[in-house]
């Protein structure tokens, strides 16, 4: 009990405070410089005709077209990778226990979440448009679909993973319990693990679509862009983020500040899906226990 | 390796006063368990175990942590053949049959054996479909027979006057006591024959777990119940016979006022006695 150990653990404990404070500090300080200019600068550039207008017409347009266009690839993107995902999560979790592959396979995946996204955009040009020439007498066929799949690849690992994790983290004495009543392992699992872990995995599915809504690289060669607003999955379709891309390196100012307001109406959108990810799972937890 | 015979030909049995002793007596063995051996990969974790668990009785087992002691009770449903690894051999006969014969259908064993757990496990859903959700399983019911069926299960575990208004909502919002005997009666509402109780009531405060130790008193009246608990007292005051398990191994199976008052082991005297453990 000597006041001299105190002293020094108090000592350490303040530096430790300070530096894990200015850390934090840090970050918050670039966010909120990142969001400010962002508003600031894209302010001037909400005006209504942002969304009515398509950017065919330039500075007197608006992205109405880029926002439908990121609308329906992001759609695509997620309805692809959603059931697929969630089932290999489920698989990872609940069936690989007794498999080498599951590992493995685990391990993929993690690689395939920190690929680059524009290699997978160039790999869906390879095994998607270039392929789809046969289709077409020779034409270049970029188009939604091969934006949404290239979109889906990006979330397909960011969905597994949550899934697979989420269904680890329910007690492993709900899967006991249900088997001890003789319920066979499909529907232990479809029925009562996948609805605990239900908001876990909704979760990843929003947190997987905020992570592709921002994406730019994998649709350059897949969806390629669109001046005109496209409701065709299988015609080139512009993107919010590609065209704020492409805006930005405009010498006109006007059309600059059209991209700050699109960055603008973007960072709202994913920060919309984080805020109601958090909800969603904070409303999960008080059912887990 | 003891077992009901030796139990019956030990001098004093069947003379006590006592009314269960005449009772045990004459209980015919629910579970008999033959030579049972369990391995965890490597490790030997039960040794040679033997014992008759009597029908419509409480059959206790204590014993230090890792003993074996729920291990042992989780063969008795096969519920550890989940997990890869795990290895049983020896037998375990259930109204005369192996249930640890491969081709015995674990579908047909959980539906006679249930157990509840150590820590309340209601699933995600209403109070309702906690009860119906495994006799849907196993029956096809119509909606008022299945009505019935979860009242009486939810009032064999005492649980249905303190429910029955709010059925429909989930489980999740009960009590940990409350949730414990929703368990329980998720169990019986299979009717099953044996139940097993693994430390039913370890995270349960007093009031809740003397109303769990009740509620066993009563269901002993229509099932026979294996009940694993460190709690001496508890295994004292609501099981018939009592097995004494150390490091996989049986080494005193009796009924519970003996080897309680005057254990034939020195093991168990020192276990019971609070000198090891």
């Amino acid at each position: 009990m000597s006041t001299a150990l105190y002293t020094t653990r108090r000592i350490k404990n303040v530096i430790a405070m300070a530096l894990s404070m200015a850390a934090t500090a840090i970050g918050l300080l670039f966010l909120a410089w990142i969001l400010w200019e962002t508003l600031s600068q894209g302010i001037a550039g909400l005006k209504p005709q942002l969304f009515t207008k398509i950017t065919a017409y330039r500075e007197e347009g608006g992205l109405a077209n880029a926002m439908v266009g990121s609308l329906i690839l992001n759609i695509l993107g997620i309805l692809i990778a959603t059931p697929i995902g969630v089932a290999a999560g489920t698989w990872l979790a609940e069936y690989s226990m007794r498999s080498k592959l599951g590992p493995t396979i685990r391990f993929l995946n993690d690689i395939l979440l920190s690929a680059p996204s524009i290699v997978l955009g160039l790999f869906v040009y390879t095994v998607v448009v270039l392929p789809s020439k046969w289709l077409t007498n020779g034409d270049v066929t970029f188009s939604g679909i091969a934006g949404g799949i290239a979109l889906a690849l990006i979330a397909l690992p960011v969905i597994v993973r949550t899934t697979d994790e989420m269904l680890r983290l329910v007690p492993g004495t709900l899967r006991e319990a249900a088997l001890s009543l003789g319920v066979p392992q499909w529907k232990l699992t479809m029925q009562i693990l996948v609805r605990a872990a239900r908001s876990g995995i909704v979760t990843g599915v929003l947190l997987a679509l905020a992570r592709i809504s921002g994406e730019t690289a994998p649709l350059l060669f897949t969806a390629f862009g669109n001046n005109f607003m496209t409701f065709n999955p299988i015609d080139k379709m512009p993107s919010l983020p590609q065209v704020i891309y492409e805006y930005t390196k405009d010498p006109s100012p006007d059309i600059n500040v059209l991209a700050w307001a699109g960055a603008f109406v973007l960072t709202m959108f994913v920060l919309a899906l984080s805020l109601i990810a958090r909800f969603a799972f904070s409303r999960s937890k008080v059912s887990h226990d | 390796m003891t077992n009901m015979n030796e139990v019956a030909s030990q001098p004093g049995f069947g003379t006590s006063p006592h009314a269960a002793t005449a009772d045990l007596d004459q209980a015919a063995p629910k579970m008999v368990a033959r030579d049972v051996n369990f391995h965890y990969n490597d490790f030997h974790a039960l040794k040679h175990i033997s014992m008759d668990v009597p029908e419509k009785k409480v059959t206790a087992i204590i014993g230090p942590s890792g003993c074996g002691k729920s291990t042992l009770l989780r063969i008795f449903n096969r519920i550890y053949a989940i997990y890869p690894g795990l290895r049983a051999s020896g037998e375990i006969i259930l109204d005369g049959e192996n249930i640890l014969d491969p081709k015995y259908s674990l579908n047909r064993l959980r539906s006679k054996v249930g157990m509840v757990f150590q820590k309340p496990v209601p699933f995600p859903m209403t109070i309702f479909e906690n009860v119906a959700y495994g006799i849907r399983h196993h029956e096809k019911l119509s909606r008022s027979e299945m009505e019935s069926r979860v009242e009486q299960a939810l009032r064999g575990a005492a649980l249905w006057d303190e429910v029955k208004d709010k059925l429909k909502n989930s489980a999740l919002g009960l009590s940990g006591g409350q949730q414990q005997r929703l368990c329980i009666a998720r169990g019986i509402a299979l009717k099953p024959e044996v139940l097993l109780l693994d430390e039913p009531t370890s995270a349960l405060d007093p009031i809740a777990t003397s109303r769990i130790e009740q509620l066993v008193e009563e269901l002993k009246k229509d099932f026979t119940i294996v009940i694993v608990t460190h709690n001496m007292q508890q295994a004292a005051r609501v099981s018939d016979m009592t097995a004494f398990m150390y490091m996989g191994e049986l080494i005193e199976f009796d009924r519970t006022e003996k080897i309680f008052t005057k254990p034939d082991k020195k093991q168990t005297e020192d276990y019971i006695t609070g000198r090891f453990g």
